[in-house]
């Protein structure tokens, strides 16, 4: 590789490492430290996604003061040619809509999050599990079926609010991605640490006694689940200002299976192990699509079934070396005791 | 001496089987109770009703004057009632100090906002952590402290649950079998610890427990279950002298 390919190479491995960290953080919080199994991941991401999608360009319409008639979302193509000028010549204009966008997604998320755990959050972890399941198929179908959302099938685009950048937005915007992924492990990594965190990890070791000791497992299940959502928002609408568009494709595989698969490999539970199961695994899955067709001629299958062969092979893996994965949880120290009173401070 | 808990003709059932059958009994306020009785006898389910894990089919429970009937177990602990479990129910992946901390009632920073602001919670956390270490040392497991239970013995593991039911400054105790797979030697010092808690704090013990070699030389009154009745009650000497027991209970 080139020199020139080779930072290509990182700076799209670490777009994609920044999301998935952010999606693995939030599951890594609701299934690795309270115990809750949520394989509705996608619904969050998706909702982040869609409905940051869906109000961008109407709100940069609103915001930016552009009269036109046009649909902003029929009509998209249109709208955003007269919206991205106004945005390319305004790094500062476009990093306060991303900020609005990044909380709207945030906000979208929660909402995923709320009524997906709302009814679920009462039942018992393997009716928890199915039921989240079954929630994370909602969105696509709405997605394809209600155009006003983000168009039906095809799709629409977003604002693109990197446009500043020129010839250097991937690399802008992947490195504002990388910081928001490494803002939020710092603070999931400090919230776990408190007594809130302490409580939930007790949750997950055992409902009963956490219930015998006074804990509202009801509400602290809810809390996980809402930042957990929130972070898959996040991600969702940063991947779709990322991209600049959006389709209804997210799909269980992508921002369910996967996320599972790097947490079990980096070891649940803990976040240093999150972020490790996930640069492991994006460094994998991209260099498999880098090289694979290299292999073509050596290979009596289709080369795009190496991705999934190396899904299968992690998998099993992790199950039979390493079930506990690459890095174990760790026991947080606790603050010391005070001093007794009356010791006289040293010096 | 005042009641601390009454019971009163409590029933509850699994399906068809009947596992209290209108129970009545009290405890008084500041005795250490046994209550007793063959396996199967409805005393972890009696247990069960009154710190709300279930809903029972009829009867009351009373909590000093105040009727606990059907509350759920966030309430019943909050109100004062502190229980173990008969199997060690210990937080498998925290350390033996930090399933103590759980146990405690008031920490600001177990609110998730403001667990946000480390100023609000960390003093009363430091004051917590020394409780918890002095109630470690009095077990006998300050060794133990920054170790994850998961390496603990079973008899340390009943300690480490007992310990965690301390901290709950509760006014009312019921352990589950707080003895078994302890050793002879630290299970008359845990019941020696328990009267004296009695002494110091004036609070209330009622204990379910088949070691009656060790439990009977403490405790102020005997409760004796069969078949999810109550079938006797009284002082040790009363209760082991009574034929209804030893055909139930004691013999064979």
């Amino acid at each position: 590789m080139a020199l020139g390919q080779v930072i290509l190479f990182i700076v799209d491995l670490l777009a994609l490492f920044s999301i998935y960290l952010i999606i693995n953080l939030g599951l890594n919080l609701q299934q690795g430290i309270t115990g809750i199994p949520n394989f509705g991941l996608v619904l969050a991401v998706a909702g982040g996604a869609y409905i940051t999608a869906s109000l961008s360009t109407r709100l940069a319409i609103y915001l930016l003061n552009v009269h036109t008639n046009l649909d902003p979302i029929i009509n998209n193509v249109s709208v955003l040619q007269l919206v991205n000028p106004i945005l390319r010549s305004s790094p500062w204009l476009s990093t306060g809509l991303l900020a609005l966008f990044l909380i709207i997604g945030g906000a979208s998320g929660a909402l995923m999050g709320l009524i997906s755990s709302a009814p679920a959050v009462r039942l018992r972890e393997d009716y928890l599990a199915i039921t989240l399941l079954a929630f994370g198929e909602i969105l696509n179908v709405v997605g394809t079926g209600y155009d006003p959302l983000i168009g039906g099938p095809p799709g629409t685009s977003l604002p693109d609010i990197f446009g500043w950048a020129g010839q250097y937005r991937f690399y802008w915007a992947t490195l504002i991605m990388f910081l928001v992924a490494v803002i939020i492990f710092v603070y999931i990594e400090r919230l776990v640490r408190t007594p809130f965190g302490r409580v939930l990890r007790a949750i997950r070791d055992n409902e009963n006694t956490a219930r015998s000791l006074g804990k509202d497992i009801t509400r602290y299940r809810m809390s996980s689940i809402l930042i957990g959502s929130i972070l898959c928002g996040i991600a969702g609408a940063l991947w779709a200002l990322y991209s600049g568009a959006v389709t209804p494709s997210y799909d269980r595989f992508d921002y369910t299976f996967l996320p599972w698969l790097m947490i079990l490999l980096g070891g649940i539970g803990s976040n240093i192990g999150t972020v490790v199961g996930t640069l492991v695994f994006v460094t994998l899955d991209e260099l498999i699509d880098y090289f694979k067709y290299a292999f073509a001629p050596f290979l009596p299958f289709n080369v795009v079934w190496l991705n999934y062969l190396l899904l299968g092979l992690l998998t099993i893996f992790i199950l039979i070396y390493r079930p506990e994965g690459i890095v174990r949880e760790k026991w947080t120290s606790v603050p010391a005791a005070p001093p007794p009173a009356g010791e006289a401070k040293p010096g | 001496m005042a009641t601390m808990l009454s019971v009163k003709e409590v029933a509850a059932s699994f399906g068809k089987l009947r596992a209290l059958d209108g129970v009545t009994l009290s405890v008084g306020e500041g005795s250490v109770t046994l209550l007793i009785g063959p396996n199967g006898s409805g005393k972890t389910t009696l247990v069960n009703v009154i710190t709300g894990f279930q809903r029972p089919d009829g009867g009351h429970v009373f909590y000093g004057e105040r009727e606990i009937t059907g509350w759920s177990p966030q309430r019943v602990y909050r109100v004062g009632i502190t229980r173990t479990f008969q199997v060690p129910s210990l937080f498998g992946k925290l350390t033996t100090i930090q399933n103590l901390l759980v146990a405690d009632k008031t920490n600001p920073g177990e609110s998730f906002l403001k667990s946000h602001i480390r100023r609000l919670w960390i003093n009363h956390e430091r004051e917590t952590v020394e409780k918890a270490s002095r109630i470690l040392q009095t077990l006998g497991l300050a060794e133990q402290s920054d170790k994850p239970v998961s390496v603990l013995s079973g008899g340390q593991m009943k300690l480490t649950e007992l310990g965690r039911a301390l901290m709950s400054d509760a006014k009312l105790y019921l352990l589950d079998e707080p003895i078994s797979g302890v050793n002879p030697t630290l299970a008359l010092e845990i019941f020696a610890r328990i009267v004296s808690l009695r002494k110091q704090f004036g609070v209330t013990f009622l204990i379910i427990e088949h070691r009656l070699d060790i439990a009977l030389k403490y405790v102020d009154y005997v409760n004796v279950m069969a078949s999810g009745k109550l079938i006797a009650a009284g002082t040790p000497t009363q209760v082991v002298s009574d034929s209804k027991v030893i055909e139930a209970y004691l013999a064979r």
